[in-house]
């Protein structure tokens, strides 16, 4: 047998720019701040992109046939990321771990490449799609698992309950519970598709989605809404329950099943908003941040203000006051880049995403068998949905929500889940390349 | 099938992202502005709290305000309580009022006045340089004025008729700006003290204050009903020496004249009307003049809506005026032809600014053309010692905003020749039981022009005491100030207000005549 | 003036950093549209020699009206799920009819329905040949077969 290497050209094309990128944002950060025309530190922006090309040659070396554009607007989106974390990091408290003390920005690239380390071995490392498909009744029982598990043994920060405690690291379990949740939605909608083209119930004039649909529906709901009350994380209660029926709808293409999820979703959040007060207060917080600017509504107009200095062309990379919004490196990130790049830096970034979500969505489209295609969808749509809603809070269009903004904000169990994704995304296009490819092989013979 | 689907997501996804980009461009570019003005802004707040501010003096290079910067804490200093309705405080707890608000961002160096300069500030970052204000009005006047109240509670107003530039504006009870714009901890207290002295200090009588005008009103309907040609310098009206004694009926109602002392009633023209102070006779011209032209002369004297001091951004707000009931923000109509009689010598609903009243009497002055008021002369660049005055460099002068004409030369000519009589005339001396027109006059061989008013309130209250006038006003003279004194519940017009209007215009003929 | 000279500097430094983002983006978006097209031509290539039917009409939604269903050689149609086509209404049968490619050309032939199978509005008896761009009736179903 010969060993063929084909080399991924279009994603080293792809990937070289970040040579320059992250190299010079962190130089302007270091001469604004120091007032001094000097390079500065460089170790960690080398670091990131020497990380992407590794993973790049991994990825040549394993024969993966994968798209080739992902990895390099991930390393963009992160790159641009990693600028902004180290623009914050001396304004952040530095993190401890493993008797390490590490400024933010370190400590996302040592997450860059934990998450790297697992893209690449789901990437190359799922041989078909078994072991997510046909236990997806275990992944369920995972995820619930660890979703009861962080509602009652997890810890509180800022008043929603996120967080388990593994010993040296806390990992936040919502960021892999979505992972979970697509792959078996995916797998559910993919077995029993023949089933689920039955008939429609009918209540009255009311087309109600059959019950295959109705029934998962209605417990996902009851989930979503008991993480919304329970853990207070409206963020992570919409991406799950948007995650569900964005799959729905490519499964089926019924606008009306969406359109009936997300009339349950708002009747079930206008009955928390009346009847539980954590939840009431922070609508009221969304709907007007300027009541109490100094202390409820804080965070928020303290990010629209970030906004506002922007402007058009922003205040110049290191030359803006980011760092008056709380927790700005987490839930606001996408504030200080605007703040900081301006409008027109903010808008290059979502571009970025969008090119993301609409590679991931080829790739669904391309995909083989449905099983993948509703798996890269649900991946995709994700991520999409993660971004709009973060972005949308802080854009004060939705009610701000604790979720991150995936690449960008810091946080380990983030990046992780984000990669983990990433890597499903390319194990999907690697295996419809694979299977092209044997069709080639068919005709040509 | 999915790929239809997915085709279709792809295109919600894109409007979702188009969506949240619009999200973008509203708070950064359409809402920007009013946000980063916001005081809550951390921007402002910082600049506020470590930026220095530029020095203000007056228009003799006077240090009127000034700051210093102490263990990065900006605190300011004000020299002169006359001034500390005018300029306000810049108060790292309380915010800005009067000209620290209005030229915030000159004073602190945000803005540059030239936009190019501006926009290069602007895109290199440049640290902001604090930039200083000279006012138009001179310290002397001002304290002389603030000296002349004691301790009545009231304003006075002084303009100069040709520019509309402020000479003095002063609001008593004044209080001490600097402790409350020191370190925010102190200044709480501090604040609190003033609140709790009586008089509410804060209010800026001169601007803000709203009274009865009495009969100063007159001068507004005579030049109004001139103008219009609903009168002349000669019109007299044949019923009114009768209703002198007997009241003049409107609509059932009987206008009663007040006392006219040893003054006996006879058929009167404008002058005479004018130094007796008829209401009968006002009443009737403000009848001729009808409730229309009326309302249309008050709004061309700027009543009806509110005023400013300066213009565009950086102008001090003045409040409103109003001849009728106030509706939405404009004067309403006459209810019937009592209240138009009554309006017409300065009672029923008219509530008044002095600033407002000073403005009438400066468009009398100056031949028909209401001036546009300002305050602030000239920005310059910051000079590095406060004490040692004003730079040179001067940056921007305020413009001095073109007038507008409000009546003819020939009206205006024939209303200020009436108030001269007022202050000099036979009739007017006989009236007020004065030998010598010395007490309100300018006691000098200049002419002064004039009215008093005794604004009557509800029963009980003392009356407000009122005068307008100007100097020099004998013949063609070319009056060079203009002035508005109010005293609350001052009693007599004569008695109160009108010596310190003299005074006052004496004061300032004194000092510019020696420089 | 060499702090204005820094500023300068430091200005031409941060655009150069958006600029490069841009850059990075243009070429993103001129990847992503050079697939875009070669996907389109790729599925345009695979259409050719199959049919596909384009849905019409179809009260109760399924399938749903204005989709197109990709044919294999032999597909059935009606209101039995176990279908090639499921057709979800009141007036097909459950085994409604077949449709199916033999050599040339392609077949539609009613399975004994109670309501019949249209081709073209007329109620077929027998098995017959259509070609592109002829209408079917299943039920309340109207279909066009394409290339």
């Amino acid at each position: 047998m010969r060993l063929t290497l084909a080399w991924r050209w279009t994603e080293l094309r792809m990937l070289l720019p970040l040579l320059l990128l992250v190299p010079l944002g962190f130089v302007v950060t270091h001469v604004a701040e120091a007032g001094v025309l000097e390079p500065g530190p460089l170790t960690l922006a080398f670091g990131y992109v020497a990380l992407m090309l590794v993973a790049h040659a991994i990825l040549v070396l394993s024969g993966h046939r994968g798209d080739q554009l992902l990895l390099p607007l991930v390393g963009t989106i992160g790159g641009a990321g990693l600028v902004i974390l180290n623009r914050l990091a001396p304004d952040v408290e530095p993190t401890q771990a493993f008797g390490l003390q590490l400024d933010v920005a370190a400590t996302q690239l040592a997450w860059f490449a934990v998450g790297l380390v697992a893209m690449l071995a789901v990437a190359i490392g799922l041989r078909d799609d078994g072991l997510l498909r046909h236990y997806k009744y275990t992944w369920a029982a995972v995820g619930i698992g660890l979703l009861v598990l962080t509602a009652f043994l997890g810890y509180e920060v800022n008043g929603a309950r996120l967080w388990l405690d593994l010993g040296p690291i806390a990992i936040q379990p919502g960021e892999f519970i979505k992972i979970i949740l697509v792959v078996f939605i995916a797998g559910y909608l993919a077995d029993n598709r023949a089933l689920l083209t039955g008939a429609s119930l009918r209540i009255g004039p009311i087309r109600v989605p059959p019950l295959p649909y109705l029934l998962p529906m209605l417990a996902l709901f009851g989930l979503v809404m008991l993480i919304a009350v329970r853990q207070n994380d409206l963020g992570q209660a919409l991406l799950l329950f948007g995650i569900f029926l964005t799959m729905l709808f490519v499964a089926t293409g019924r606008r009306s099943y969406v359109l009936i999820g997300l009339l349950l979703f708002v009747a079930g959040s206008f009955a928390a908003y009346k009847l539980f007060p954590h939840v009431a207060a922070r609508v009221d917080i969304w709907i007007d941040p300027f009541a109490d600017p100094t202390n409820k509504g804080f965070q928020p107009v303290r990010g629209l203000f970030a906004l506002a200095r922007g402007g058009l062309f922003g205040e110049g990379l290191g030359q803006g006051l980011p760092q008056s919004i709380p927790y700005v490196h987490t839930d606001f990130i996408f504030a200080a880049v605007a703040e900081e790049l301006g409008l027109v830096g903010a808008f290059a970034l979502l571009a970025l995403f969008l090119a993301f979500v609409f590679r991931g969505l080829r790739i669904a489209m391309l995909a083989r068998d449905e099983f993948s295609a509703l798996l890269a969808v649900g991946l995709t749509a994700s991520l999409a949905l993660q971004t709009l809603i973060i972005v949308a809070g802080n854009l004060k269009l939705v009610p701000l929500t604790g979720i991150t903004l995936p690449f960008v904000s810091y946080g380990g169990s983030s990046v992780l889940a984000s990669f983990v994704m990433v890597g499903l995304l390319l194990n999907v296009s690697h295996r419809t390349a694979r299977a092209v490819d044997r069709e080639q092989g068919l005709k040509d013979r | 099938m999915i790929a239809t689907n997915v085709r279709r997501l792809a295109v919600y996804l894109l409007l979702a992202f188009v969506v949240v980009s619009g999200g973008l461009g509203w708070w950064q570019i359409l809402d920007a502005p009013a946000l980063n003005a916001r005081a809550e802004n951390p921007q402002v707040i910082a600049a506020r709290r470590s930026a220095m501010r530029g020095t203000i003096f007056d228009a003799k290079g006077a240090l009127l305000a000034s700051s210093a910067v102490i263990d990065g804490v900006s605190r300011r200093t004000y020299t002169d309580a006359a001034f500390s309705h005018l300029i306000g405080y810049a108060s790292l707890r309380f915010g800005t009022t009067g000209v620290e608000r209005a030229y915030d961002d000159i004073l602190t160096g945000r803005a540059d006045p030239n936009p190019l300069r501006d926009l290069m500030n602007d895109i290199l970052n440049r640290r902001p340089e604090p930039k200083d204000l000279t006012l138009t009005i001179d310290k002397r006047l001002q304290d002389f004025a603030a000296a002349q109240l004691g301790d009545a509670i009231g304003a006075v107003v002084a303009i100069d008729p040709r520019t509309g530039a402020i000479l003095a504006m002063t609001s008593i009870p004044t209080f001490d700006a600097t402790p409350i714009s020191e370190l925010p901890d102190p200044a709480g207290p501090a604040m609190a003290r003033i609140t709790g002295r009586p008089g509410n200090p804060l209010v800026d009588r001169a601007r803000q204050g709203r009274y009865v005008p009495g009969s100063i009103m007159k001068v507004l309907t005579a030049a109004a009903a001139l103008d219009a040609g609903a009168i002349t310098a000669h019109t007299t009206f044949p019923d009114q020496p009768q209703q002198e004694t007997d009241g003049f009926v409107v609509n059932g109602f009987t206008i009663r004249e007040h006392d006219l002392r040893p003054v006996t009633p006879a058929l009167w023209s404008l002058s005479p009307a004018l130094q007796v102070s008829s209401n009968i006779f006002f009443a009737h011209v403000g009848l001729e003049l009808g409730a229309q032209r009326f309302l249309e002369y008050a709004h061309r004297f700027g009543f009806c809506a509110g005023g400013s001091i300066g213009s565009g951004a950086r102008a001090l707000p003045v409040s409103a005026s109003y001849v009728t009931a106030e509706t939405d923000g404009d004067c309403g109509p006459f209810t019937d032809d009592v209240e138009l009689a009554s309006a017409s010598f300065g009672q029923a609903r008219v509530s008044v600014t002095p600033i407002q009243m000073a403005l009438i009497a400066a468009t009398i002055a100056n031949d028909g053309v209401m001036p546009a008021l300002h305050a602030v002369r000239d920005v310059r660049v910051h000079a590095a010692d406060a004490a040692g005055g004003p730079s040179s460099a001067v940056l921007e002068e305020s413009p001095s905003g073109d007038g507008s004409r409000v009546i003819s030369v020939d009206a205006a000519r024939v209303t200020r020749s009436a108030m001269v009589d007022a202050v000099e005339g036979e009739l007017g001396r006989l009236y007020a039981g004065q030998g010598s027109v010395q007490l309100y006059g300018t006691g000098s061989d200049v002419h002064t022009a004039g009215k008093t008013g005794t604004a009557q309130r509800g029963e009980g209250q003392a009356p407000h005491s009122w005068f307008i006038g100007f100097a020099p006003a004998q013949g063609d003279a070319q009056p060079s100030i203009a002035v508005a004194v109010l005293i609350e519940g001052g009693g007599s017009g004569a008695g109160r207000a009108a010596p310190i209007g003299g005074a006052v215009m004496a004061e300032w003929l004194r000092l510019a005549g020696g420089g | 003036m060499s702090g204005d000279l820094l500023r300068v500097l430091l200005l031409g430094l941060q655009l150069g950093f958006v600029a490069v983002l841009y850059l990075i983006l243009f070429g993103f978006a001129r990847s992503l549209l050079r697939d875009l097209r070669s996907a389109e031509a790729q599925q345009l290539a695979s259409r050719v020699g199959i049919g596909r039917l384009s849905v019409l009409e179809s009260p109760d939604d399924e399938p749903p009206a204005g989709t197109t269903i990709a044919l294999g050689p032999i597909n059935s149609l009606g209101r039995n799920v176990n279908n090639t086509i499921y057709v979800e209404d009141d007036f097909a049968s459950a085994n409604h009819a077949m449709l199916t490619f033999r050599g040339r050309s392609w077949f539609i032939e009613d399975q004994g329905s109670t309501n019949g199978t249209y081709v073209n509005g007329h109620r077929i008896d027998r098995p017959v040949a259509l070609s592109f761009g002829d209408e079917l009736m299943i039920g309340r179903v109207r279909m066009r077969l394409e290339r």
